[in-house]
């Protein structure tokens, strides 16, 4: 397909070879791979290094799952990383994970949504690597925006009209945007055409799939319903697996179908250090020492980060580095009571700004 | 934390903001001072609000702060979760009341900022957040109140980036540009509390803090702030009773109150 992009975005953004921006609009490529897969219902099983390598090639479209630091499947974005993935284009909302994605060169391009660390404020290992040109933001979008591109995608659709983004300057910093009169109205009535987008490869973290890939979670869906049908890879990664028989009658079923699904990963704890549903607590001073390094230099997010990711071979060693089976359990106990399937007496949940002497385990 | 202590600018805020929120309305929310407020609302005059956050939860049990908007205290027994398109659906359908959004930079016609500052794109001084949702809640939710701090850079003649579309240029252009909502209504800060003026919507003085006077609040903004005819009254503050309920059961831990040491 030949797209017609947004002329004023492609300027403001200084995009010239235009061949980049194609992938993630082309429907018809992205219809071709789903055709092109096995459509059986087959045993998808396998160990999270073979699903990364036969799955994410070097300048994919690689999406962030969920929503920052709870269910995103964190420890299938750490393998990306140490396999030493080159050039991806990053996207999601919100797309946080990829920031020390860029710091490995993982990334160099972006469809920029929200890179932040909320409450702890902006992220500034990201502003300084997009100053350096580590990254470059190829689009720029509101969660809301690209929240309808994906679900476009899932629903067939080559592109929706849109109420958001009008009179912003992200429309004029997204070459997939364009402002459009109503074809319905004989008033004026201008909207935004938002097109269907498809990332080449996502890692969706959930509570259990079976084999075939059809799989269930726990609290926010957030987009990864719509990345799922939109992507061209799907990589599930899962706390266990169960049988076809438990999908079935579980009150819940599934919420992503298997025909979405490339590989299925059992990986528990896939989407620590952050939190997961039901399971487990996020590893607080994990993030509160990485945002107070982040902050101070880029020496000091490097050392961190080859510490954590570098410096483990899996999840497993994350974990003892925090605490091991200690973690775990109490982990497991501040879950269960942040979501009200347990008592809160004796149970902490405050947070505490990172200090020199502090110390990683989850203590109190 | 000591409940004798004066009132802090952020408690002023948060109280201020709270008021901005009427009993049965469904509200909007991202993390932080919009959050205290809600929830002292909650507590206080407003026991029937909704809450709606971006990552689907809504309605949730109150427990602790939320961390992050995905995280299990905006959920927590959530009577439903939904997915992100169409929690902001709900605001674009005029089911959702008010929104709140904080600002890096905001103008004198309500348009924020919270991408970048600098006047060049691909290479700002300093990258902020993006937009996250805040474009969305801006222009869907029926009403739109801005809160933060307030000095001359924040409040700026002109914004590096419009994120969030307030009035766009005054007049008529919010409406031309074919938003569908009312824009904002207000902005609370540490000063005061600001409308727009019907016409223009420029920006104007509605009430300022205690100890602030029209010319301090003028000397903290980039731009001209129109000052009503007659005397600016002063904002009310909390009564102990409320400053009591935010300290000891809104915001215990201090996480969003108290001013950094």
């Amino acid at each position: 397909m030949n797209f017609d992009y947004n002329q004023e975005a492609l300027k403001n953004l200084k995009i010239e070879d235009t061949s980049l921006l194609d992938r993630l609009v082309d429907y018809r490529s992205a219809r071709e791979a789903h055709l092109k897969k096995d459509h059986s219902q087959r045993d998808k099983r396998m160990s999270l290094h073979e699903a990364v390598a036969e799955y994410v090639q070097d300048g994919d479209i690689w999406c962030d799952s969920s929503f920052s630091y709870v269910r995103s499947a964190i420890q299938g974005w750490w393998e990306i990383i140490r396999q030493g993935k080159k050039n991806l284009q990053a996207i999601g909302s919100p797309n946080t994970n990829q920031t020390y994605g860029v710091m490995y060169g993982t990334v160099s391009h972006t469809h920029a949504s929200y890179t932040g660390a909320e409450m702890r404020g902006i992220d500034k290992m990201f502003s300084r690597n997009l100053k350096e040109g580590k990254v470059k933001i190829i689009s720029d979008w509101s969660h809301g925006l690209m929240a309808q591109g994906f679900k476009a995608a899932q629903l067939g659709m080559p592109g929706c009209f849109s109420k958001q983004g009008l009179g912003s300057d992200i429309i004029n910093h997204n070459p997939y945007l364009k402002v459009m009169q109503n074809p319905m109205s004989k008033d004026s009535d201008p909207c935004v055409f938002v097109p269907a987008i498809f990332p080449d490869v996502v890692i969706i973290h959930v509570n259990a799939a079976d084999m075939y890939g059809n799989a269930r979670f726990y609290g926010p869906a957030v987009n990864d319903i719509a990345t799922a049908a939109a992507s061209r890879k799907v990589i599930i990664t899962c706390e266990e697996i169960v049988s076809n028989y438990d999908i079935r009658y579980h009150a819940k079923g599934a919420q992503i179908p298997f025909n979405n699904i490339d590989a299925v990963v059992e990986l528990p704890f896939g989407a620590a250090p952050g939190y997961m549903p039901n399971e487990y607590y996020w590893m607080r001073y994990f993030w509160e020492k990485f945002f107070s390094w982040a902050n101070e230099s880029e020496e000091r997010c490097k050392e961190f980060f080859d510490e954590f990711i570098m410096g483990t071979k899996n999840v497993n060693e994350l974990i003892e580095k925090v605490g091991g089976l200690d973690w775990v359990t109490k982990s497991r106990r501040r879950a269960k009571a942040a979501e009200g399937n347990n008592e809160t007496d004796g149970v902490s949940f405050v947070y505490k700004i990172w200090e020199n002497g502090m110390d990683v385990k989850d203590i109190d | 934390m000591s409940n004798d202590k004066p009132m802090n600018p952020l408690e002023m805020i948060a109280y201020v903001l709270s008021r901005q929120i009427e009993d049965n309305e469904v509200i909007y929310i991202g993390t932080g001072l919009p959050m205290v407020a809600a929830i002292l609302a909650k507590k206080t005059h407003a026991p029937h609000i909704t809450f709606v956050y971006e990552s689907g939860g809504q309605d949730p049990e109150q427990l602790e702060m939320p961390w992050s908007v995905g995280g299990p205290m905006t959920w927590r027994k959530s009577p439903i979760i939904m997915e992100m398109s169409y929690s902001f659906g709900q605001a674009a359908a005029g089911m959702v009341d008010k929104g709140f959004l904080g600002f890096a930079q905001i103008d004198m016609y309500g348009n924020a900022n919270t991408h970048m500052i600098g006047s060049e794109f691909t290479n700002p001084k300093v990258r902020l957040t993006g937009s996250g949702g805040n474009n969305d809640v801006s222009s869907l939710v029926d009403k739109l109140i801005y809160v933060g701090l307030q000095d001359q850079n924040k409040f700026a003649k002109k914004v590096d980036f419009i994120t969030s579309p307030g009035w766009l240029e005054g007049g008529e252009s919010r409406k031309n540009a074919g938003l569908l909502n009312n824009g904002p209504v207000a902005v609370i800060t540490s000063a005061g509390v600001y409308d727009f003026e019907p016409e223009t919507h420029r920006m104007r003085i509605k009430t300022l803090h205690p100890g602030v006077s029209p010319e301090l609040a003028q000397l903290a903004s980039g731009f001209e702030l129109v000052r009503p005819a007659g005397a600016i009254p002063v904002t009310e503050t909390p009564s102990k009773e409320i400053l009591q309920i935010l300290r000891n059961e809104v915001d215990p831990s201090g996480l969003f109150i108290s001013l950094p040491s």
